[in-house]
């Protein structure tokens, strides 16, 4: 008998397990995807927002202030990448420049830190590729960029290592209440017995509710589509450069990422289908067009990939963060769509300690650790350190991707590590090997001969990412 | 102190080293595979060396040929070994090394010769809309895969783009007993070579779609390539409505460009000629950088291999004479792609060279029957040649001998169509 069952392993799922490891709890994780943050954790702006969009009063509005606070702890406990950017909200003329004062109240209503108007001549000076029709800029120096899906295994890992069961591949299909707990049924064969259930499943949610009553709210999907530029354009902007936020959603913003690249959207459409996220022509179309308003001379010719992400909006106007009103010990976390991953490390602590209350229940966990090591980046260390570790570990010479500079040893503690991984999908959100220029053009093979190598596999049954997409057919000239 | 570290074992990094050697100059080559040789490893087909050997051989043979020249000559070579940083301090060149039995290391050398080849344009840099599956795979990594690993991708097979190498293995995959259901092409005429059109799609009766592109990838519920949807385009290359056809594939191969690979030199504050997409480059292919040489593919692309290694053991001799002259005045003026002209290398003409013939590769822009070349300079024609059948998937060369020439003044190339 599980204490608490979480469904789904993004970055809300991750960040409530390690929250609950606080606790001398039983957990388990159920994930269907077979990796952590494989959804919309995976496929967002990645920007940690400084709060001059939600309602003031609102659950957003509150936890993403807070949660923005939280990210410097989780850079110091989890070493989690961390830019500190700051935001331009950038207006075109006077009629523009009466929203973004709308926006200057927000931001005085929900106290956000160091908010400043800037004349569209001083933002120039700042960043010197602003499009030249900006006429004043609303600027937000607490706004931060990381890397989602490092977040979520950051949050995962350590939540393991303070004892929270993580189970991949388990898609939750039945939920049945028995008279003080309930019985969580799996892949339609296996059943766990927990005494609550978190629903974290993100553009499943719904679905997950569903399963036990009629949910308090319904999850539409809307899509957002993107462009990443190289790396090589690290500069272009050094603020997450948003236009005047709309009915849409924040609209299509630049956002340097940790790594470098600087992305390009989102654009933003209601979709019928909530789990396909496919790009499209008139998307992609939408956010070169949109994009235009923001910078000048964006080097289009420099995009190396575009993707979709689904993001969960509710019907409900708020993040829904409550227990069932029919079903106890059964907690909704629902309609977490932007500022979610901004949130996520306070939606953890509102949902543990204000809403369920944990530690009215249940003693602290005097063996918690908060810390969790760092995953090395060979080529971002000093010669010294370099050389060190050489000693030790001769792999670390060994370059794999060269266009991230990855080594042979990073890759092979990917798959051995605490979030172990068996695709070459998973590598690369790992350690980056196929994340630059060439995609993988060069390294994809060398990736994969490291898989079957450590996992003992035929190359015939390595897998880019989801179970089933295998690489190869069959051997070649071999008849079977 | 080294004289020159070839940056490549290649067909261009082999040709290059060897040249160099014989002049006698001490060279270190590095080369990032356990094998020399490069690309020509996996290119099992034939047609290669026919204009060097006059003979016909297949990639790794005439790999092998030059390998053979390559360890006669007693050159120094690293395998298994990255270049992860290139940079110049005064006037000496620091090349640092990575590798899992040297660890990390420096060299030091009064020259570089580039010749890294080249990197597969991808899905991503042309924006294919759709899904992302697995199945999407550039025809050099297909190629990798069936050559050198010998597994295959998939059995039904839709080529994107009619670059060679998409061509080439349009024809490997038909023989490995995959159904390769066509090519398409945006432009309204071939990328690839004739020879390679005729030999691997006409004779295994697989479609060519001109004017047409892949507009739209599905993929099945485990991530894996289902279904392309290809639409022809118009002149301005915008898709033409109710021209759809889909295609249930599940491999799609893409061969829409390769992009010559100068990533090293980033951190170098070299000339860029975006019409190449690499370094300029004077007729001693020396970059704007002193004692920078490029040759082979990170200069430009090339259709064969032959020409290559011509190129490459040309930039050889000119750095022999950079190594031997130590007044390295020079004397540059703008070669200029005029009318009709894609690209051309060099971009500089140093008249302070003593390479009086300058040999000039270049590309069409668009398929062009009957042309004049003219050599411009100050209204002047300085040279003028007819020339038949000129083709933007086949490079031309020709050969200027620069003593007709002003030395202050720049100089265009031309095509005039002439019917």
């Amino acid at each position: 008998m599980y204490d608490y069952i979480i469904i789904g392993a993004g970055v809300i799922g991750s960040a409530v397990a390690r929250e609950l490891s606080k606790y001398q709890v039983k957990v388990l994780c159920l994930e269907k995807e077979n990796d952590v943050a494989n959804v919309q954790t995976l496929a967002n702006s990645a920007i940690i927002h400084a709060g001059h969009n939600p309602e003031p009063g609102s659950l957003k509005a509150r936890l993403s202030l807070w949660g923005n606070l939280l990210y410097d702890d989780l850079e110091r406990e989890l070493n989690i990448p961390l830019l500190r950017t700051g935001a331009f909200v950038v207006a075109h003329g006077k009629e523009e420049e009466k929203d973004l004062d709308k926006y200057v109240k927000i931001c005085k209503e929900n106290k956000v830190p160091g908010y400043q108007l800037l004349s569209g001549q001083q933002a120039r000076k700042i960043e010197r590729n602003l499009a030249g029709s900006i006429t004043k800029v609303l600027s937000l120096p607490s706004t931060k960029v990381t890397n989602p899906w490092e977040v979520a295994f950051a949050l995962m890992e350590n939540a393991i290592e303070n004892g929270v069961k993580l189970k991949l591949n388990h898609r939750v299909t039945k939920i049945i209440k028995e008279n003080d707990f309930y019985l969580v049924e799996v892949n339609h064969h296996i059943n766990f017995k927990t005494k609550n259930i978190i629903n974290a499943g993100g553009v499943a949610s719904d679905d997950i509710g569903q399963m036990i009553e009629i949910p308090p709210f319904k999850i539409k999907g809307r899509k957002g589509e993107y462009y990443v530029l190289d790396k090589r354009n690290i500069g272009f902007i050094n603020h997450v450069i948003y236009p005047l936020p709309s009915e849409r959603g924040k609209g299509v913003l630049l956002t340097p990422q940790v790594h470098g690249e600087i992305l390009i959207g989102p654009s933003s459409e209601f979709v019928d289908d909530k789990h396909q996220a496919s790009t499209t022509q008139k998307g992609l179309e939408y956010v070169k067009e949109h994009s235009k308003e923001l910078a000048k001379n964006i080097p289009y010719n420099q995009i190396i990939r575009s993707f979709a992400g689904i993001r969960s909006t509710s019907t409900y106007d708020d993040f829904y963060i409550q227990e069932s009103k029919y079903n106890k010990g059964f907690y909704y976390l629902g309609g977490i769509e932007s500022p979610g991953l901004t949130a996520a490390p306070a939606i953890a602590k509102y949902l543990i300690n204000d809403v369920i209350g944990v530690q009215n229940h249940y003693l602290i966990n005097n063996q918690f650790k908060p810390y969790r090591k760092a995953k090395v980046e060979f080529h971002r260390l000093p010669l010294n350190d370099q050389k060190r570790l050489l000693e030790i570990e001769p792999k670390y010479g060994k370059i794999i991707c060269k266009c991230e500079k990855i080594t042979e040893k990073e890759i092979i503690d990917a798959i051995h590590g605490l979030l172990g991984t068996h695709t070459i999908k998973g590598i690369k959100k790992r350690v980056r090997a196929g994340a630059g220029i060439c995609q993988g053009g060069y390294c994809e093979e060398k990736v994969m001969k490291i898989l079957a190598r450590e996992l003992n596999l035929d190359p015939l049954d390595i897998i880019y990412d989801k179970d089933n997409s295998k690489l190869f057919l069959s051997e070649s000239k071999v008849e079977k | 102190m080294i004289d020159c570290i070839v940056i490549g074992g290649g067909a261009g990094g082999l040709a290059a080293a060897i040249e160099i050697k014989r002049l006698g100059h001490n060279v270190l080559l590095i080369e990032r595979e356990d094998k020399l040789g490069g690309i020509l490893n996996q290119c099992i087909h034939n047609g290669f060396g026919l204009e060097i050997f006059k003979e016909e051989y297949t990639g790794p043979e005439y790999a092998d040929k030059y390998i053979k020249l390559f360890l006669r000559e007693k050159i120094n070579y690293l395998i298994d070994t990255t270049v992860i940083d290139l940079y110049k301090e005064e006037d000496i060149f620091i090349v640092k090394t990575s590798s899992e039995t040297l660890g990390i290391r420096e060299y030091k050398s009064k020259s570089i010769c580039l010749s890294t080849g080249s990197y597969e344009r991808t899905r991503g840099q042309i924006s294919i809309p759709g899904d992302r599956p697995y199945g999407v795979i550039t025809a050099g990594s297909a190629q990798r895969y069936i050559n050198i690993d010998g597994y295959m991708t998939g059995k039904r097979v839709f080529i994107l783009g009619s670059g060679d190498i998409g061509l080439i293995m349009a024809r490997r995959m038909t023989l490995e007993g995959a159904k390769v259901l066509g090519v398409a092409e945006i432009m309204p005429y071939s990328n690839g070579l004739n020879r390679n059109i005729v030999q691997c799609l006409n004779d295994f009766d697989i479609p060519l779609y001109l004017s047409h592109t892949v507009t739209n990838i599905k993929a099945d519920d485990s991530n894996h390539l289902k279904e392309i949807r290809v639409m022809k385009v118009d002149d301005s290359f915008n898709v033409i409505k109710d021209t759809e056809i889909d295609f249930q594939v599940d491999t799609l191969l893409l061969s829409v460009g390769l992009i010559p690979d100068i990533i090293l030199l980033d951190q170098l504050d070299v000339e860029i000629d975006p019409l190449t997409k690499s370094v300029k480059v004077d007729q001693s292919n020396q970059t704007s950088i002193e004692g920078l040489f490029v040759c082979g593919n990170a200069l430009q692309i090339h259709d064969l291999v032959d020409n290559v290694s011509k190129e490459s053991q040309r930039t050889g001799k000119a750095i022999d004479l950079y190594l031997r002259n130590t007044n390295h005045s020079n004397k540059k003026i703008s070669f200029i792609p005029g009318v009709n002209i894609a690209y051309l290398t060099p971009q500089y003409i140093d008249f302070s060279n003593p390479n009086e013939k300058v040999v000039v590769s270049f590309r069409p822009k668009k398929k062009i029957e009957k042309s004049l070349l003219k050599v411009i300079q100050n209204d002047r024609i300085v040279y003028e040649k007819k020339k038949m059948f000129l083709l933007p998937a086949e490079m031309e060369t020709i050969e200027l001998d620069i003593l007709h020439f002003d030395e202050n003044q720049p100089i265009t190339l031309e095509l005039e169509v002439i019917s």
